[in-house]
């Protein structure tokens, strides 16, 4: 019996003891200095999604794209409110009819397979763009007077110039005539992709190139980008040390903030009702003024923001992000007064109500508001449905029309881009893209106009679209951000998008 | 024998993969949307339709798939591009390391505290029942985020999160994996062990053993030699289930510890119409099923006579 007890000591001593031991040899240099003043070992980020569309240059969603921004330069680097700032091209001008953009590339740049940094790469690399966004690209052409001068131009005016040159990346010719387009990322920008060093899917791990021009803005040697896609997991592994930062929703902020990080938050984005059936063809009480009007009366902004967003948000009450240039200094055009809701429903004839069903999809917080809108749109006998979508064809659903009223939080890097795409009738989320010719011949002094024309025309289409209660603005929610302040500094947060630190931020 | 069990996994394979593909097949202009975002034009999206093939019919496809399994060439993904055999050699490991070190933990754990609670009854046996009932009902997820609450963050003995590669470190790799294999084995553990008590409790029941013990056969060869032999059949039927079970509960252990793998992969792309990633996945479960299948019956007939004979 003795010796049986000894044996059984012993099997768990061993595992016991060899715990302890591994226990002291876990550890993490991030943030570690290398010697110099202002270099750092590493900087560890934590991704709540995989790099979705591979490391082709191709339509990069601008969502924790730290790794696209560390291997790969634009033109031009967009800042918040529009205003443009040097990356590959080092000077710049836009044309008075606003359709050419002539870069001038700085001397010496090269991509990380040796070859320069030259007007020709950058058409290649526009041309790639041009097959997958025909709409806002197709019908570029180039004018190339030296290799380091390059003029792009449209044969329409673009307002939106500065975040149409802003977006494309720039990559070596041979790259992007290879089949590794995905894989094997040849860039100009701060930092090379180290292969051998990542697992795709999980951990990937970049290496400060010296070559780089402005390599002072990125103090970290290497860079590892960690795929965390669950929010406690993410959260797990910042306050253990294992990663450095990590984007946060404001249910675990509170947590994040206990645990001792430090916190920064960016307000973006409109959470919104779309009315986008203001002819009422399809739900013909929309057709009413008076009944978007109550739909807008029923709902208690401040009290969401309040109550289901604990204070993480600002309510809204025009359909633009609170600091842009359509913003109208006008008090809240539709307060919560249920009884005059009901009042304009009953003289719209629309007493009785109806229904409508909206999409809904996982991960943008509808399991807080519906509740609410469910049960303060019935106070107007307006009935509530929903649809989960799921699955590949969740997106093309969305955007097909077949349900003309969704909820859904959007906001692009200014008021223009936000006209395009929630305003004019060829905006992929004004879903049913019925004519509106106010907002026509308004987009048309945008197009055409000097910059205080085109101010003045946004801040009318703002109006307009108070006045007609086109959308259901709710809140514009705070984007979070928490980081371990013993090992980075989040100096600023330089995304045009407002949806988190850009790589350059963190020092 | 051999040829029969293999002309029927290659009905299986056959019947599961084109259905799976069938199932994933039809969503070519939902894929290619998918991967090219909200702003994308018609044009766009049809010409990324053409380019993926995904225009092509049904059958077309899936010969088309097939072939390439068998020149070893299961495609790329459409969304990173990334070959799916390179994200295979990846995450299969990571899955095959939970799944087989919780399997063999299984087995001596199950059989330990089953054939104890079978011989000793009593006390021991209501323990072990009633322990064995709680730590089936209770879903790996929840075991999962209270190891790592306790033993990841407010304890940090394990890793919270991530997993290293045993030939990067082997320590690292077992520390990795000690905490998901962990919250797998209470439900495993507990389950074989009921499957291992009844059956040795049924053994102990049965005539020949009174004729051992008669025959003054000492307890520990009539225990081990004979009843816990005569036990192993159904017992490796449970395990082998246990392993195809266990390959659903890794896809939220996988989630909780930042596991990269099959388990969030399978979700990520069935969830985007991935489907040579889906494929790729469904072809190593497979694989893995058949594989455990054919190991199961081996391993019966191997120590059971009676099977042999079937």
């Amino acid at each position: 019996m003795r010796i049986t007890k000894r044996r059984t000591l012993a099997a768990l001593a061993l595992p016991a003891a060899a715990v302890i031991a591994l226990a002291g040899c876990t550890g993490d240099d991030s943030g570690e200095t290398t010697g110099g003043d202002d270099t750092y070992a590493k900087l560890t980020l934590g991704m709540t999604a995989d790099l979705t569309g591979g490391w082709d240059i191709v339509d990069q969603p601008p969502y924790q794209s730290w790794g696209i921004e560390a291997v790969y330069e634009p033109l031009v680097r967009c800042l918040p409110g529009g205003e443009l700032t040097a990356a590959a091209a080092e000077s710049w001008e836009i044309s008075e009819d606003n359709r050419s953009f002539t870069a001038t590339l700085r001397e010496g740049a090269t991509y990380s397979d040796g070859t320069p940094v030259d007007a020709e790469s950058v058409a290649a690399s526009y041309d790639v763009v041009k097959e997958t966004a025909s709409d806002r690209y197709g019908d570029i052409t180039y004018e190339i007077a030296d290799p380091q001068t390059i003029t792009i131009s449209w044969p329409e005016p673009q307002p939106l110039m500065n975040v149409r040159v802003c977006s494309p990346y720039l990559a070596s010719i041979d790259f992007i005539e290879s089949d590794d387009r995905d894989t094997s990322p040849v860039g100009s920008g701060p930092y090379t992709y180290d292969a051998a060093a990542s697992t795709p899917g999980s951990a990937y791990t970049l290496v400060k190139n010296d070559d780089y021009w402005n390599t002072d803005a990125y103090p970290y040697e290497t860079l590892e980008l960690r795929v965390l896609e669950d929010e406690t997991a993410s959260l797990n592994a910042l306050k253990t040390g294992q990663i450095d930062g990590t984007i946060i929703s404001a249910t675990t902020y509170d947590e994040a903030e206990s645990s001792g990080m430090e916190i920064t938050g960016v307000q973006a984005g409109l959470l919104m009702i779309h009315l986008t059936d203001r002819l009422g063809e399809v739900i013909p009480a929309l057709g009413d003024v008076r009944v978007r009007q109550a739909m807008n009366m029923v709902i208690d902004k401040q009290a969401v923001v309040d109550q289901l967003w604990d204070g993480h948000a600002e309510p809204i009450w025009q359909p633009f992000q609170l600091n842009s240039q359509a913003i109208l200094d006008i008090d809240e055009p539709y307060p919560y007064d249920v009884e005059e809701a009901k009042a304009l429903m009953a003289e719209a004839g629309y007493e009785d109500g109806f229904t409508m069903t909206i999409p809904t999809m996982e991960g943008q917080g509808w399991t807080v508001i519906i509740p609410y809108l469910t049960q303060q749109l019935a106070e107007l006998n307006i009935t509530l449905e929903q649809d989960a979508l799921s699955g590949p064809d969740a997106i093309a659903t969305l955007l097909s029309g077949d349900y003309p009223v969704p909820v859904w939080q959007v906001g692009g890097q200014t008021s223009v881009e936000d006209i395009t795409v929630h305003v004019l009738d060829t905006g992929f989320w004004n879903v049913l893209h019925q004519p509106n010719e106010t907002i026509d011949a308004l987009w048309e002094e945008i197009v055409t106009g000097d910059e205080a024309q085109q101010i003045a025309a946004q801040q009318e289409i703002n109006q307009y679209l108070v006045d007609n209660a086109w959308f259901v603005p709710i809140l514009s929610p705070y984007n979070y951000y928490a980081y371990n302040a013993d090992k980075v500094t989040v100096t600023d947060v330089s995304d045009p998008n407002g949806l988190h630190p850009k790589l350059i931020d963190f020092q | 024998m051999i040829l029969k069990q293999l002309a029927r996994a290659a009905g299986v394979f056959l019947v599961v993969t084109f259905a799976t593909f069938a199932l994933m097949y039809g969503n070519g202009e939902g894929v290619a949307r998918a991967t090219l975002g909200l702003s994308a034009s018609a044009e766009d999206v049809q010409r990324r339709v053409v380019e993926l093939g995904l225009d092509r019919p049904l059958l077309v496809q899936y010969l088309d798939w097939l072939g390439g399994v068998f020149a070893g060439d299961l495609g790329r993904s459409y969304f990173t591009g990334l070959d799916v055999t390179t994200a295979l050699e990846v995450r299969v490991p990571v899955t095959l390391s939970l799944v087989i070190a919780t399997l063999l933990l299984t087995i001596v754990g199950s059989v330990l505290i089953g054939v104890a609670a079978a011989y000793y009854g009593g006390w021991i046996d209501r323990t072990v029942q009633f322990l064995g009932g709680v730590g089936a009902a209770i879903p790996p997820f929840i075991v999962a985020v209270v190891l790592v609450l306790f033993f990841g963050v407010e304890w940090p003995l394990f890793p919270a999160t991530g997993y290293i590669r045993p030939e990067e470190s082997f320590t690292g790799w077992l520390y990795s994996i000690t905490l998901p294999v962990a919250a797998l084995l209470v439900g495993t553990i507990a389950g074989g062990a009921w499957q291992i008590r009844g059956a040795v409790r049924d053994m102990l029941s049965r005539d020949f053993v009174r004729t051992l013990r008669a025959r003054g056969i000492s307890e520990r060869a009539v225990v081990l030699r004979h009843v816990l032999r005569s036990a192993s059949g159904p017992g490796i039927i449970a395990f082998g289930l246990l392993v195809i079970g266990m390959l659903g509960g890794t896809i939220f252990v996988e989630r909780v510890f930042a596991l990269p793998g099959m388990g969030q992969l399978v979700t990520q792309s069935a969830q985007a119409g991935d489907i040579p990633m889906v494929m790729g996945s469904v072809l190593v479960t497979i694989v893995i099923v058949l594989v455990v299948n054919v190991a199961a019956d081996l391993a019966n007939s191997l120590l059971n006579p009676k099977a042999r004979k079937r």
